[in-house]
């Protein structure tokens, strides 16, 4: 049943698009990399051009890594969305359901393969698109990341954080409904995401309100956590600027308590995404 | 005997918010029958086949298949479900779909499938995709997917749909095949004059209760026509006129009204007497579709008196 749902997702031009858009990413980085590799960074200034010299490839590596990780992570986010909430109703709508429900299979297995399959497609495209983004930097700025397996884990859990959230609300509310909460429930935890690093390096100086909303915006929909878990474990270990950056939370490491929090919340979504699945009448 | 039941529903009740689909409803049926359910629109003949199958857990009651009860997979092992108006991938060829089922199923029978095909001659469309066939040769593989390999219960609903008058045939000889195969087959379906054909058995519902059953013989009763099988037509229509009988000539006889359905040995008194030469004669039965008009008339009827 999961390698039908992959059969069937491989088919969709949704998928075939995003292919598209992946490749001609990764072109256009390696364009851009290529370039900077080569470029004249001197100013003509003595201290500029001092300050130019102490920096190493790790951190034109940190730049580059930085500049593309967020397009990336919106194109893999677009993704998900889109086929984690048409994967269920479609099956549903078209007629298939009662189908594949009165073949000898349970009705978990039938839910968890059919939603599996997008999880899987996303998990392959953002693995590309950052496996590129790395390979790419480090050809042309030699680079040693912080912590590989780390990246792995990382985005699984953001991943299926907005899997999770995706293959419920599709159940219960229409298509185009459950895409654009799931859309804005990304950006408004990414926003405070951003929030809750720079919140850490000014302990007791944030507006109290403030700090209870981000917190709550963490906690409630902890897919962030993932995606800087992802950029924290891709970055240079070694790069001269990540200390100035590090100020403003951008490379601060994601404790593994959160994503194994990410993962519970997932579970939680899934189980009750689930119960409602097991009563709906086909 | 009670091995042989396969289809054991007890009791069930079934509501949609405040539309009660089935209520107090009961049924076996037998291994190795053709069975239809028959009902108006709405009577609930889906959702006791959805029921079932699991799709549609009921209210209250249970219910099992080979007495497992169908909440557990293990009642479906050998079972196969066509719904109405399934819309397969328009990407797939029926080789893939069976492929998929296949690796469902954990069975290979890939033959099977290619004779069912042959059956339902659409071999030929084994590499076409789905959205490059007519809605007939669509449903045709359907039912080639669905019945192939060695079912022991096949549910099929509305089988016939989008399928020409040749198709129509094929489906019915596949019906006919499943069950000299050792299957039960269950129909659901409009068209009286299809099910009529191949089934033996039909349970009526209406309003979600059941209101007859039976064999298809033992439901249809005589009419008050009687048909003559007569090369010299004309002259027996003229004759038992004289004898007041009101005649219609038909192709290669003749159809007689009688007084009343029990006085057929006196018209066939009649019919010697002229000493015209006939080849054959019966009182003839009621057609299924006149069965279903008249069952659900006396519900009607009983509907409306406990109304009143």
């Amino acid at each position: 049943m999961f390698l039908n749902g992959i059969e069937q997702l491989l088919r969709r031009k949704i998928v075939l698009t995003a292919a598209i858009a992946t490749v001609a990413f990764l072109g256009l980085y390696w364009w851009g990399v290529s370039a900077a590799s080569s470029a004249d960074l001197s100013m003509g200034h003595g201290e500029a051009d001092m300050a130019v010299d102490m920096l190493g490839p790790e951190d034109a590596a940190l730049a580059a890594i930085l500049t593309a990780g967020p397009l990336a992570a919106t194109l893999v986010t677009a993704l998900i969305i889109v086929i984690g909430s048409t994967m269920l109703p479609e099956e549903i709508g078209q007629g298939r359901m009662p189908f594949w429900l009165s073949l000898p299979q349970t009705r978990l297995k039938v839910y968890l393969s059919l939603g599996l399959a997008p999880l899987a497609v996303s998990y392959a495209l953002a693995l590309i698109l950052f496996g590129g983004i790395f390979l790419i930097t480090s050809i042309y700025f030699p680079f040693t990341a912080r912590n590989i397996p780390f990246v792995f884990i990382s985005m699984l859990a953001w991943l299926t954080v907005v899997w999770a959230a995706v293959m419920l609300l599709s159940l219960v509310l229409k298509k185009i409904a459950s895409m654009l909460i799931v859309f804005f429930l990304s950006s408004v935890a990414s926003l405070f995401g951003g929030l809750y690093e720079i919140m850490k390096m000014f302990p007791g100086e944030t507006p109290k309100a403030l700090e209870t909303i981000t917190h709550t915006v963490i906690y409630v929909f902890p897919a962030d956590r993932g995606y800087r878990g992802v950029l924290y474990g891709l970055i240079p270990a070694d790069a001269v600027i990540t200390e100035n950056l590090a100020f403003f939370g951008v490379t601060a490491s994601v404790p593994s308590l959160h994503l194994v929090y990410a993962f519970f919340w997932s579970l939680v979504l899934l189980s009750i995404g689930y119960w409602k699945f097991r009563r709906m009448d086909f | 005997m009670e091995k042989d039941i396969l289809i054991r529903v007890d009791n069930i009740s079934k509501s949609f918010r405040k539309v009660q689909a089935l209520s107090g409803f009961s049924l076996s049926v037998s291994s190795g029958s053709i069975f239809s359910l028959l009902g108006p629109n709405g009577a609930g003949k889906t959702t006791l086949m959805k029921i079932l199958l699991g799709l549609v857990g009921s209210d209250s009651g249970s219910v099992t298949i080979y007495d497992l009860p169908v909440s557990s997979p293990l009642s479906r092992r050998n079972v196969r479900y066509l719904p109405e108006n399934v819309t397969f991938p328009s990407w797939a060829t029926p080789e893939v779909l069976f492929r998929q089922l296949e690796r469902i199923r954990h069975e290979s029978s890939t033959e099977e499938f290619r004779q069912r095909c042959i059956e339902l001659e659409c071999a030929d469309l084994m590499k076409r995709p789905l959205g490059k066939m007519s809605r007939g040769q669509k449903q045709r593989v359907a039912l080639s997917l669905v019945t192939a390999g060695k079912p022991d219960l096949v549910l099929l609903d509305e089988p016939s749909s989008g399928l020409d008058p040749g198709g129509r045939i094929l489906v019915r000889n596949l019906i006919r095949n499943l069950s000299s195969e050792g299957a039960t087959v269950l129909i659901n379906s409009h068209l009286l004059g299809e099910v009529e054909r191949v089934c033996d058995t039909a349970t009526f519902i209406s309003r979600g209760r059941l209101i007859a059953e039976g064999e298809l013989d033992s439901l249809s009763r005589q009419t008050g026509l009687a048909y003559i099988e007569t090369d010299n037509a004309d002259n027996m229509k003229l004759s038992l006129e004289k004898l007041g009988y009101s005649c219609r000539k038909e192709s290669k006889g003749v159809v007689a009204e009688l007084p009343d359905p029990s006085s057929f040995p006196d018209l066939a008194r009649s019919v010697l007497d002229t000493g015209i030469r006939f080849t054959g004669m019966n009182q003839m039965r009621e057609s299924l579709e006149d069965v279903f008009l008249r069952i659900m008339q006396n519900d009607s009827e009983q509907g409306d008196d406990i109304v009143s």
